[in-house]
């Protein structure tokens, strides 16, 4: 494995994007990084957070997206290099404290570093970043390969300094999780030091006070350094036109919206009639660049992910240029040639150059295209997203729903995001009917909570992680708690941030680089706040459902469950299993039992299968992780434990 | 007769708040569970027939069946149904002694029932305050703790399926019209089950004209006294029209008027007042304290009240004409209101409820007319 803070300049090494936008930070001499585990970003802090004690970097897992950006922020203010990294979506989280970051300017370089997943392969929506640049007048950049994705994120620290405010590098899944070459460039040697002068000219950007305001005078000089950006994107090597000179279809694209293109453009053999500008700066546009590379032509494919983004600015800088460039024909999401929503592929963009080019294009013989669709539907067996074997969330869910059904009087759980997010599907019961950002289910509760006075007689549940607890829950049980809201809180603690990878957060005992760290406690913090608190094990079925049925028969205000159970993948449980379980297939009734196989066709722990063989349900020991909840479902008691000696 | 499975249950009897708490359905599989008085389906079943949908007395209930299968003949629709003779009875010298409701006579059936080992489990309804808390009991000595009328819905019927489940296979059932029905049709293999063996020895059947939900029960007693200091309650015959509420230190008197709108919807439906599907009926003695109106029914049941006299457990005398003639009017009224409340159903344009109960086509008006 590479290590990542070795010198090692010149060689070439194979990189996940995450690891090489690591590296183009350590590059930079960044002293400080901050985030809040998301996918695609998550790699990016683990990995800086491996790196050995003598770097001198200090590395965070923060309670959410907008702390872990004044972390970083502060780390610039006393003169040093630092970066935030977070999914999309926590670049919404950290809008409100941004808007005023971009505002007041910046010292030491700091990047934001939004990874984005389009067609949402690891988010419940495909929200972009890029928007906030523009919407924060900060420069974007983005990668469109590994080399780039280092060379880049160094770069930019660079750029952050130059123009002393924020500068964004955007990623993308297949980007931040694919893994390429990098060539390795140096690291820094010098040990920079953290000093904040605040006691200098009140404007001066460098030892004044650290403010937005007055507005219009910074708001003025945020312009200036636009300006300069822009100045310095005109002859940036990451913008890069290939093709000829006077190509009869001129694509702009940028990140991996550039392998894409120009796969596609390979495998139809239209390397003569076709350009490719692949922009690594994408906003603000260097207007002279495109004004060259438009005037080659008059027909323009912009090519990109989700929103039009890249392709309304081309054309702002289109009908402003037009009298230079002439009229241009454009092909892109706004006309329909391309989707708005969900990932590109070659095969997409090669659709489109057909269509363009009234060409003919069989990626295969239409017949095998069809029987491979029908076979695969036919012979691949349908496979659920579903919670692991072993998994605490469904037996916790298992006793909710139990418990919702039998008290009957259509109760239901808000939600919000996290591996129980699957409890809208069959593994978790569908018990979720409201699914939003994160600690969004406390909030929407709390408003549930209050629509008595309008008739609403129904139980309101919300469910959170311990991780999502600290990120966001808090306040919103302040909320419910000061306003009497008449809801359940469950908080479904497995010890770590589960779904994207283990790592820590205030609960844990533990911080980002494996240091010991003050825990705060989720129950005496929801006692401090005012809640009724009760914690049980969610294996425990029978005390879960008493302490579930006693909260909800208690109509006065707010009460918490705390359920309590380690992840079935956490490092501590994995490959350790409590009990050996077993079918007797004597007891199991199969088909003749009442319960028409309540522990295969409804409770569905992957570890339970069905023999058809022997008409009988069995364990599937490869994967069953021996929690033991299963032999507490089996009607027959089938289904056996043995304590594991 | 249409056997459809727990979908159809839960779509044309639970949804339409038909159902009456019975416990007939709960404990057959491990779907159907109660909780305070009211009966949910956890999750949902494919199977296309269901015992559950069967026993329901709320579903469909083939009478001309019943009837063939208990007494040899078509349904008449007398307002008594089948019986061989009516009587006073009380318990006698022999039952120990109660606090019983009325004359103890149900006691002292189901004790003698254990006694000679006629049955090996009796099927009865406890409470512990308010809540009615079914029972499967073995022991003669248990039978007196459960004397006491609950007026609330109680799924005593699921200690039926889990003393079939435990192995008992001469189960004595006390219960109300409803649950005979249920319990009737439980006797009677109605899925043609290869290896069925009717697990019922001996049933009593107890006199009803409503149950009340006991959710909104609970909530409209918690309004008006401490729920903990219920001793007893009672509701004496008319012209009285209140249901008396005994705690330690006083009786307290509510309006059955106020009480009506707390009855289950499937109550305004039902068509049976004393219990026609059981081997012997008990109920009050209008106006005469400690003493009950005994219907026997069944020759099995005629052959245990005269074992019960002959043991000293039971002592009958005549029920006067006047208050056989009260009781039937009674019974038909109560036929009377279900059929026209059916109707009504049927025609939508129930009025008195906002959220009418919608009868099914399976309902056979006929059927008890």
């Amino acid at each position: 494995m590479t290590r990542i803070a070795d010198d090692h300049k010149g060689t070439s090494h194979l990189l996940m994007g995450n690891e090489a936008i690591a590296r183009g930070a350590l590059e930079a001499g960044v002293s400080v990084a901050a985030g809040y585990p998301g996918t695609p970003s998550s790699e990016i802090i683990s990995t800086l957070a491996k790196v050995p004690k003598e770097h001198n970097l200090y590395v965070e897992w923060s309670t959410n997206e907008k702390v872990a950006m004044e972390v970083a922020a502060a780390a610039s203010f006393a003169g040093l290099r630092s970066m935030c990294v977070l999914k999309q979506n926590g670049v919404n989280v950290a809008a409100d404290f941004l808007l005023h970051l971009s505002g007041s300017g910046t010292r030491g370089g700091i990047i934001i570093v939004p990874c984005d997943d389009p067609g949402a392969l690891s988010s419940i929506n495909e929200g972009e970043s890029r928007h906030f640049a523009r919407l924060l007048e900060i420069p974007l950049l983005e990668p469109g390969n590994f080399q780039e994705a280092k060379d880049m994120t160094k770069w930019a620290f660079e750029l952050s300094e130059e123009i002393r405010n924020l500068v964004m590098v955007r990623s993308v899944t297949r980007l931040s999780h694919a893994s390429g070459n990098v060539i390795f460039g140096e690291l820094p040697k010098e040990a920079p030091r953290a000093f904040f002068k605040h006691d200098g000219f009140i404007l001066d950007p460098m030892e004044g006070i650290v403010v937005s305001v007055p507005v219009s005078y910074r708001h003025g000089q945020q312009h200036e350094k636009l300006k300069k950006s822009i100045e310095i994107f005109e002859t940036s090597p990451f913008n890069i036109y290939t093709g000829p000179d006077n190509p009869e279809l001129l694509i702009i694209t940028a990140s991996v919206c550039d392998l894409y293109t120009r796969e596609a453009v390979h495998i139809l053999g239209l390397q003569d009639r076709v350009g490719v500008l692949k922009l690594g700066t994408t906003w603000p546009l260097p207007p002279k660049l495109m004004e060259k590379v438009m005037g080659r032509t008059d027909k323009i494919l912009i090519i990109e992910e989700v929103i039009p983004f890249l392709e309304e600015n081309v054309k702002i800088l289109a009908s402003e240029l037009a009298p230079k460039i002439g009229i241009k024909t454009f092909f892109g999401k706004r006309d329909g040639s391309l989707p708005m929503a969900g990932e590109l592929n070659p095969d997409l963009i090669i659709s489109v150059l057909v269509k363009i080019f009234s060409m003919r294009y069989e990626s295969m013989p239409s017949s095998y295209a069809e029987k491979a669709e029908t076979y695969a539907l036919k012979a691949a067996p349908a496979r659920d997203l579903t919670f692991c074997p072993g998994c605490p969330h469904r037996a916790s869910f298992w006793s909710i729903h139990n418990v919702l059904k039998m008290d009957n009087q259509e109760g239901f759980v808000c939600g919000d995001i996290g591996c129980y997010s699957l409890a809208t599907l069959p593994t978790g019961f569908m018990s979720l009917k409201t699914m939003h950002s994160m600690g969004s289910g406390t909030g929407v509760a709390s408003g549930f909570g209050k629509l008595d006075q309008f008739g609403m007689e129904q139980p309101i549940l919300s469910v959170c992680g311990d991780s999502t607890f600290f990120h966001s829950v808090m306040p919103a049980l302040v909320n419910a708690v000061h306003h009497k809201s008449n809801i359940t809180v469950v908080v479904l603690d497995n010890s770590g941030t589960a779904m994207t990878g283990f790592q820590p957060h205030p609960g844990l005992k533990v911080d980002a680089r494996g240091n010991e760290a003050p825990n705060i406690d989720i129950q005496a913090v929801c006692e401090a706040i005012g809640a009724k608190v009760k914690t049980s094990d969610p294996f425990d079925f029978d005390g879960t459902q008493k302490a579930l049925f006693d909260l909800l028969e208690d109509k006065e205000g707010v009460k918490v469950l705390i359920l309590k159970q380690i992840c079935a993948l956490s490092p501590e449980k994995k490959e350790k299993k409590m009990f050996e379980m077993s079918v007797n297939i004597e007891e199991c009734l199969g088909q003749s039992c009442g319960c028409n196989r309540l522990c295969t066709r409804i409770f569905r722990c992957p570890g339970l299968v069905w023999d058809k063989d022997n008409q009988t349900a069995r364990i599937d020991e490869a994967i069953c992780t021996g929690c033991g909840v299963c032999a507490n479902i089996c009607p027959s008691g089938a289904i056996k434990k043995e304590e594991v000696a | 007769m249409q056997i459809s499975g727990s979908n159809e249950l839960v779509e044309q009897i639970l949804k339409n708040d038909l159902c009456v708490a019975c416990g007939a359905c709960v404990g057959l599989c491990p779907y159907f569970k109660v909780y305070r008085g009211k009966v949910a389906m956890t999750f949902p079943c494919d199977l296309t027939q269901g015992r559950c949908y069967a026993y329901c007395p709320k579903t469909e209930v083939d009478y001309d069946n019943l009837s063939q299968t208990f007494y040899g003949k078509p349904y008449q629709g007398s307002a008594l149904g089948e019986y061989r003779r009516i009587a006073a009875s009380r318990a006698g010298d022999k039952m120990i002694s109660g606090p019983f409701q009325n004359g103890g006579t149900v006691s002292a059936l189901m004790t003698l029932a254990l006694k000679t080992g006629m049955i090996d489990a009796a099927v009865l309804t406890d409470s512990d305050g308010l809540i009615p808390v079914p029972r499967l009991i073995t022991k003669e000595e248990e039978v007196v703790q459960c004397a006491s009328a609950k007026y609330v819905a109680s799924p005593t019927l699921s200690c039926v399926n889990k003393g079939v489940e435990e192995g008992y296979d001469r189960i004595g059932v006390v219960g109300t019209p409803c649950q005979m029905t249920a319990v009737a049709q439980m006797k009677c293999n109605l899925l043609d089950k290869a290896d069925f063996k009717d697990p019922i020895a001996f049933t009593v059947g107890l006199f009803c004209t409503w149950a009340l939900d006991f959710r909104t029960f609970v909530d409209f007693l918690s309004d008006r006294l401490d729920l903990s200091t219920i001793c007893s309650m009672d509701i004496p015959p008319p012209p009285a029209e209140v249901l008396i509420v005994k705690t330690a230190d006083k009786d307290i008197e509510i309006p059955l008027s106020d009480i009506r709108p707390l009855v289950l919807k499937g109550c305004s439906v039902c068509p049976d007042m004393t219990a026609e599907w059981a081997d012997v009926s008990v109920g009050a003695y209008e106006g005469k304290p400690g003493w009950n109106t005994l219907i026997i029914r069944s020759e099995k049941g005629e052959v245990m009240v005269d074992e019960a006299v002959k043991e000293g457990f039971l002592i009958v005398d005549e029920l006067p004409a006047l208050n056989l003639a009260h009781l039937i009017q009674g019974a038909d009224g109560k036929k009377r209101r279900a059929r026209e409340n059916i109707e009504k159903a049927a025609a939508g344009n129930d009025s008195e409820r906002n959220k009418q109960p919608a009868v099914t086509e399976n309902w056979k008006m006929s059927s008890f007319q």
